[in-house]
C-alpha cells in the first residue's frame, strides 16, 4: 500500500515548528546562562533591536540601501554578463579569445577590488555597484556560456537543417533551450551579489546591511550583527521567491 | 644489557641535572603571555620588551599576534586567544558597557594626542567652514569620535558635514584624489596625510572636549589583562609590567634607541619612526597609580557617556569597575 503524501499545509506546519523549537531552544540556552550574551545574544535581544530600528526608522533603511546596490550592480552584472556569454558559448573563435581573461577574472573576490574600484570611482555609490558588478559579472558570465553549450547540439542541427539562419537558430534553440539554466544561474549569482554588498560596504558606507554588521562588530552589538545577518538572509529568501515566480512565468511553455 | 641501559639511563639523569642547573632562573619558570599587538604605536613598549630582552629578563616569554583593529584584538582576549593587549579605549568601552568582565584595565602607556588630528584641504580655517563637505574618517575610532565632538562643538548638526567611513589605510590616497575635504588619522596616515600640499591640520586631539578637563584623548590606549589569565598568574603579570615599563623609559628617555629595532615592526624610516616616537608622551610605572585611580580615570567615564550621547554606545559603564591597580 502507498502511503498518501503529505499535504503543503501539513509540510509548511513542519517547517513553522521547526522554527519555533530553534528559536525556543536558542532563547533558552541564552536564558539559562549558558552562553554569554557578547558570544550569542538571545533571539528576544535581537527582535527588541529590530524593534528599537525599526521605531527609529533606521532598519527599512539599511536595507533598502544593500539592496539597491546589490540589484543594480547584479542587474549591470546580468545585462553584460548573459548577452556575452551566449556569443561566447556559441563562437569557439570568441571563447579562446576571452578565455584567459575570464580565467583571470574569476578567481578574483570582490574584495580583492576595493582599492582599485576606490581609485576609479572614488567614494561614491557606484563605487559599491562596481564592486557587486565585479564580484558577480565573472560567475554570471561562466553560468550562461555552461548554460548555452549545453543546448543540445541535435536541436541546433535539426533547425539548420530545415533552414533556419544564425538569427532564427539563436532565438527559437539556443536562447529557449539555455535559459532555464541562465535563470537557476542567476537565482545563485543574486546570492552571491549580496555576500558581494558586505565588501561594498566597507568602505565608504553610511548605511546598508554590511555597515550595520561591521559597525555592530566595532561596537560589540552582537544583536546587531545577528540582525544584519538575518536580514540578509530574509532578503535573499524573499528575492529568490520573486526569482522563482518569474521563471514560472518566462518558462511556463516548460512545464 | 641491563647494565648497559642502567648506565646510560644514569648518564641521561645526570647530564640532564647539570644541564637545568646551568639554566637562569627565568627560563626555568618563563611563562608564556600572548599579546594582541600591531604595528601602531600603542604597541611599541610590548614590542620593544620582547626585542630589547626585558620580557626574558623578568621570566616572560612573549608569544606575539598581530590584530588589525582594536575589536578584533578585544575579541581575541574574550575567546581567551589573547592574555594581555593594548587597545583603543572605544572597543574596550563598547565591551564594558555590554557587561563584558572578562578583562580589566591595568595600565595607560602613552598619550598620543599630538599624531591624530583633522587634516583639510582648499583654505578650510574652522570646523564651521566643513559645512557641506565630505571628511573621511574610520568609523568606530577615536578620530571619529573627535570628528563627531568637533563638529558639536561648533555648533553644526551631524547631517551638515558628510561623514565617510574610509578604513584608515585608504585615508592619504582618498585626500589626495580629492574625493574627500577632510580627513581624520593617527600616525602613519597622519603624518603621511599632513605632508601632502596643500593640507593643514585643523585640529588634534588636544581641542577634544576631554582633553582640557581630563586629559583624555578621543581614543586613549589602555593596557588590558584577561583576568582568568591574571587571577592564575599575578606575580607574572607584575612582572610583565615592569618590563614594559622599562620599554616606556627607554621610549621615553632613549627615542634614539628605540626607534632602530621598531622600524622592523613599523616598516617606517628612522627618521620618521624616530619622529612617531617623539609625537606620544610615555607614562611611567610611577605615574600609573595616580593615573590609574584620578582625575585620568573620571575622564574616561565622561569619555564612556560622550559615546552614548553620540550614540556609539546603548549605556556607559561604570569604568573604575574595571580598573585594577593591583600589578602597579
Amino acid at each position: 500500500m502507498i502511503s498518501k503524501p503529505p499535504s503543503r499545509s501539513a509540510l509548511l506546519s513542519t517547517s513553522a515548528a521547526s522554527i519555533i523549537v530553534f528559536l525556543a531552544v536558542w532563547e533558552l540556552i541564552c536564558r539559562a546562562g549558558w552562553i554569554d550574551p557578547i558570544f550569542l545574544p538571545p533571539p528576544s535581544a535581537v527582535f527588541a533591536k529590530a524593534m528599537g530600528m525599526a521605531g527609529e526608522g533606521t532598519l527599512i533603511g539599511n536595507v533598502l540601501a544593500s539592496g539597491r546596490r546589490v540589484m543594480i550592480g547584479f542587474l549591470a552584472a546580468t545585462a553584460v554578463a548573459i548577452p556575452l556569454g551566449i556569443i561566447l558559448g556559441t563562437s569557439t573563435y570568441a571563447r579562446a579569445a576571452f578565455d584567459p581573461i575570464l580565467s583571470f577574472l574569476r578567481p578574483l573576490p570582490s574584495m580583492s577590488w576595493i582599492p582599485l574600484s576606490l581609485l576609479w570611482f572614488g567614494i561614491t555609490e557606484t563605487q559599491k555597484y562596481s564592486i557587486v558588478f565585479m564580484g558577480t559579472f565573472a560567475p554570471a558570465l561562466v553560468y550562461v556560456i555552461e548554460a548555452t553549450r549545453n543546448v543540445d547540439p541535435l536541436l541546433i542541427r535539426a533547425a539548420q537543417n530545415l533552414g533556419a539562419n544564425r538569427w532564427q537558430v539563436m532565438k527559437e534553440v539556443i536562447l529557449p533551450g539555455s535559459l532555464p539554466q541562465i535563470l537557476s544561474g542567476m537565482k545563485v549569482i543574486l546570492g552571491l551579489a549580496w555576500t558581494c554588498v558586505i565588501s561594498a560596504e566597507l568602505v565608504a558606507a553610511r548605511e546598508g546591511l554590511g555597515f550595520l554588521i561591521m559597525n555592530g562588530k566595532e561596537f560589540f552589538q552582537t544583536e546587531v550583527v545577528v540582525l544584519g545577518m538575518l536580514l540578509i538572509s530574509i532578503t535573499v529568501l524573499v528575492t529568490d521567491f520573486v526569482f522563482r515566480v518569474l521563471e514560472n512565468r518566462v518558462l511556463r511553455w516548460q512545464r | 644489557m641491563a647494565f648497559s641501559r642502567r648506565v646510560f639511563l644514569h648518564t641521561v639523569a645526570a647530564g640532564s641535572a647539570v644541564a637545568v642547573a646551568g639554566m637562569p632562573l627565568a627560563a626555568l619558570a618563563a611563562t608564556q603571555v600572548k599579546y594582541g599587538g600591531s604595528a601602531w604605536l600603542g604597541h611599541y613598549p610590548a614590542y620593544l620588551a620582547m626585542t630589547e630582552g626585558f620580557l626574558k629578563e623578568a621570566g616572560i616569554e612573549q608569544d606575539w599576534q598581530s590584530f588589525g583593529t582594536s575589536s578584533s584584538r578585544m575579541s581575541a582576549v574574550m575567546s581567551g586567544g589573547v592574555d594581555i593587549a593594548c587597545t583603543g579605549i572605544v572597543s574596550a568601552l563598547a565591551l564594558m558597557a555590554r557587561g563584558a568582565k572578562q578583562f580589566s584595565v591595568i595600565a595607560i602607556p602613552e598619550n598620543f594626542g599630538r599624531v591624530e588630528g583633522l587634516m583639510v584641504r582648499g583654505g578650510v580655517k574652522s570646523i564651521q567652514e566643513l559645512k557641506g563637505k565630505k571628511v573621511g574618517v574610520t568609523f568606530a575610532s577615536s578620530a571619529h569620535l573627535l570628528v563627531l565632538d568637533l563638529i558639536a562643538k561648533a555648533g553644526l548638526k551631524p547631517d551638515e558635514v558628510t561623514v565617510l567611513n574610509v578604513p584608515a589605510p585608504e585615508l592619504p590616497a582618498a585626500m589626495q584624489a580629492g574625493q574627500i575635504d577632510a580627513a581624520a588619522a593617527w600616525t602613519p596616515q597622519f603624518d603621511a596625510i599632513r605632508k601632502q600640499p596643500g593640507v593643514t591640520v585643523l585640529a588634534d586631539d588636544t581641542q577634544f572636549s576631554l582633553y582640557q578637563s581630563n586629559k583624555v584623548t578621543p581614543g586613549p590606549d589602555v593596557l588590558v589583562v584577561r583576568r582568568a589569565f591574571a587571577e592564575k598568574n599575578p606575580e607574572a603579570v607584575k612582572a610583565y609590567l615592569s618590563a614594559y615599563f622599562k620599554a616606556t623609559a627607554l621610549l621615553r628617555d632613549k627615542p634614539e634607541q628605540a626607534a632602530g629595532p621598531l622600524s622592523k615592526l613599523t616598516n617606517l624610516s628612522t627618521e620618521d619612526q624616530l619622529a612617531a616616537v617623539k609625537g606620544a608622551d610615555w607614562y611611567s610605572q610611577a605615574q600609573q597609580a595616580e593615573l590609574l585611580k584620578g582625575p585620568y580615570i573620571e575622564g574616561l567615564q565622561k569619555l564612556a557617556e560622550l559615546l552614548v550621547s553620540h550614540k556609539q554606545i546603548d549605556k556607559a559603564p561604570t569604568v573604575k569597575e574595571w580598573i585594577d591597580t593591583s600589578f602597579v
